[in-house]
């Protein structure tokens, strides 16, 4: 979706804070939000681009202003409601009014040791053969997605290069919508020019991940 | 069942916006109390969670992976073919880690203009400015300008690789190992290379070998 969150080449947001202490928390709340989101027993329908989508879905102001974990919060409360294992106002309040049924225990303490060591794979076995080589010149799709979508707006009806194939792995579009697609995703070399009128040095380049639905023969 | 529909969850947002309470730290407590009565979450393990990503987990992970490929010619061959694998071999995970070389001529920087995508199983918790909008946008079209504003000087002859983190493959930057640490032990190099090193915005660790005793 064309939303605040498609940050790449917008112009304006000034100064990079550099001198932040390199601390893995800086508020308490924070660490309590980041372990929360660990212990949680989520639906099974919930995923990791299901959530990315509802947080693009903040007001925009919000998206811009409030801290990062506080947008954690507000888009598990937005996902627990939307899901209906909690309302509004048990959230304003943290107070249960209704118990939730049919999710799993939650994650137990002694859980973590394993849980730590064990990353999500999102590649998959599909059938059909990459449409797609190394050194192919390649054009990305020029117009946006209704909904959620990893292929950024300055990357749009651009031409680049594959520069790698890495079989298939989820498709986020179909994924954040209940689906369970899987495509070939290929890593796309473009040339600073090719993105910006303002490119600094014509050696420069920018490597995107793309599916192969973004992509067509350039 | 989830419905995964946008219009829905933006009128969510819009109420919870006027309903939860007004400071971020109180909001966290509200959601965490209300997930311990629904059964939903045990707050020790909230607390193993955050030793975890405080103590264990950080970029010092990323240092001895660094450390070991200035060492090992035939694990940095390895660990720039395939990063997830040659990463288990010091007991780290990383499903689908890539590792970017930088050289005399080429700089790698890493992004993610659509979130916060970060290497975290390698170096623990992103900083804020990582997530932050100036990064965000400036990252892939001002790169030596971002680079400039850390205190890189790129030179004439250095060509800027950007990496956008657009899926699930995360990316860790593998920094030039400086000149004068040749019988250098493995811990020692280890502590010489920083968290911003492995992201790509510094470059030349030189002037960090007097601290690193």
């Amino acid at each position: 979706m064309d939303g605040i969150h498609d940050l790449g080449g917008r112009k304006g947001f000034g100064a990079i804070e550099v001198a932040e202490k390199e601390v893995a928390f800086h508020e308490p709340w924070e660490a309590r939000m980041r372990g929360i989101v660990r212990a949680i027993s989520a639906p099974g329908d919930w995923s990791i681009d299901w959530f990315r989508h509802c947080r693009e879905l903040i007001d925009p102001v919000d998206y811009l202003t409030r801290p990062y974990y506080d947008q954690w919060l507000q888009t598990y409360a937005a996902m627990m409601v939307n899901s209906g294992v909690a309302t509004v106002e048990e959230l304003s309040t943290g107070k249960m009014k209704a118990a939730v049924t049919g999710l799993r225990p939650p994650m137990a303490p002694e859980e973590v040791e394993t849980a730590k060591k064990t990353n999500k794979r999102f590649d998959r076995k599909i059938d059909e053969p990459p449409a797609f080589s190394v050194g192919d010149t390649v054009r990305t799709q020029s117009h946006g997605a209704p909904g959620h979508t990893r292929l950024p707006a300055y990357a749009r009806g651009r031409r680049g290069t594959i520069k790698a194939l890495h079989g298939a792995h989820v498709l986020p579009d179909s994924k954040a919508h209940g689906g369970n697609r899987a495509e070939p995703l290929y890593t796309v070399g473009f040339d600073a020019a090719e993105l910006w009128p303002d490119a600094e040095d014509m050696r420069d380049r920018v490597n995107l991940n793309l599916w192969q639905s973004y992509l067509e023969r350039g | 069942m989830t419905e995964h529909d946008s219009k829905t969850v933006q009128k969510i947002h819009e109420e919870l916006h006027s309903h939860l309470p007004s400071e971020p730290a109180l909001r966290v407590k509200a959601l965490e109390s209300l997930l311990i009565e629904k059964n939903m979450v045990d707050p020790k393990t909230v607390d193993a969670w955050i030793d975890v990503y405080t103590e264990e987990i950080g970029p010092k992970c990323g240092g001895q992976i660094v450390a070991r490929a200035w060492l090992d010619p035939h694990f940095k061959d390895r660990l720039l073919q395939d990063g997830s694998a040659a990463i288990a071999e010091l007991g780290f995970d990383g499903a689908h880690l890539t590792v970017v070389e930088n050289t005399v001529d080429t700089h790698n920087l890493i992004v993610c203009t659509l979130c916060s995508c970060y290497p975290t199983t390698v170096l623990g918790m992103p900083p804020n400015w990582y997530k932050m909008a100036a990064y965000r946008s400036r990252a892939v079209r001002d790169p030596r300008g971002v680079l400039a504003e850390f205190g890189v000087d790129l030179g004439d002859n250095v060509a800027v690789r950007v990496w956008d983190s657009t899926a699930e493959l995360r990316y860790l930057v593998l920094p030039q190992r400086p000149a004068g640490t040749e019988d250098w032990p493995e811990d020692r190099l280890a502590r010489l290379v920083t968290r911003n090193a492995m992201i790509g915005t510094e470059r030349d660790l030189t002037g960090r070998m007097k601290e690193t005793g």
